[in-house]
């Protein structure tokens, strides 16, 4: 049987005061705190174009090939958790010389679109946030 | 297109965040929404149309007026998606750039 799926991608840009070189091996330097592999139960992580990646965090399995190394600007890598349902989504993240610092822009793309990946009850701060009025919470500022 | 795209479509754009906002605060008329826009009449209604596609509006009719409100349930469809990734990202990508601005601010203090 085939079935389609809608995907849906999640943008997100940060200035860090460092330059690209630095940045990108912060990001793949466990000891870091901010990337993905600096918390975790149990880690695996060979970041060279078709390694691999485990990555254990409360319990919860991740698990992830290397796609595209280009040092210092650009790191791309397939993302697997019990949300992508056996999908591989796709994490890109790029380095940007910005003046003195770096334009740091995570792409994750490829997220499928199902019901049964959606938390509902943990999204709901977000809308409390966004319509006051409404759900009688407080507001606050959206990064992103 | 199914119903989680057609209620982040609606919620895409900053027009109808904004008709959203005014709308939590109770039902309005359609002149009353679309006077703080600076924009053309049919442009507020087609984004009265593709709000209403996505659940997010129902216009009811009391007497000669139609009043529009807000339906907040079909954000529950989208709020554990955008929660979910935003969160996780933003968290990461937040402490990643406050462990530089530290650093850079320690760097800073030496050289004094």
């Amino acid at each position: 049987m085939k079935r389609s799926m809608q995907t849906l991608e999640f943008k997100f840009e940060r200035t860090i005061p460092a330059p690209p070189g630095e940045v990108y091996v912060a990001w793949l330097d466990p000891k870091i705190p901010g990337n993905p592999w600096h918390e975790s139960d149990k880690l695996i992580l060979n970041p060279v174009v078709d390694g691999f990646f485990y990555w254990l965090i409360r319990g919860t399995p991740h698990y992830g090939r290397f796609t595209e190394i280009e040092r210092p600007h650009r790191i791309q890598h397939t993302w697997m958790s019990p949300n992508t349902l056996g999908v591989e989504s796709i994490v890109t993240v790029t380095f940007k010389k910005k003046g003195v610092d770096t334009l740091m822009t995570l792409v994750h793309s490829g997220l499928p679109d199902d019901d049964l990946a959606k938390s509902h009850e943990k999204g709901w701060n977000y809308f409390l946030g966004l319509f006051p009025n409404q759900f009688g919470g407080s507001r606050f500022k959206r990064k992103t | 297109m199914n119903q989680l795209t057609d209620v982040l479509t609606a919620i895409s754009h900053p027009s109808r965040r904004a008709i959203i906002e005014q709308l939590s605060a109770g039902p309005a008329r359609f002149t009353d929404i679309a006077k703080p826009f600076d924009t053309a009449l049919n442009s507020v209604t087609k984004h009265l149309k593709l709000l209403e596609r996505g659940g997010l509006i129902e216009r009811r009719k009391q007497g000669r007026e139609v009043f529009i409100s807000f339906r907040g349930a079909p954000l529950r469809q989208v709020a554990g998606w955008v929660h979910e990734y935003e969160r996780f990202w933003n968290t990461h990508l937040d402490q990643f750039e406050r462990y530089f601005t530290k650093k850079k601010e320690r760097k800073q203090q030496e050289r004094k």
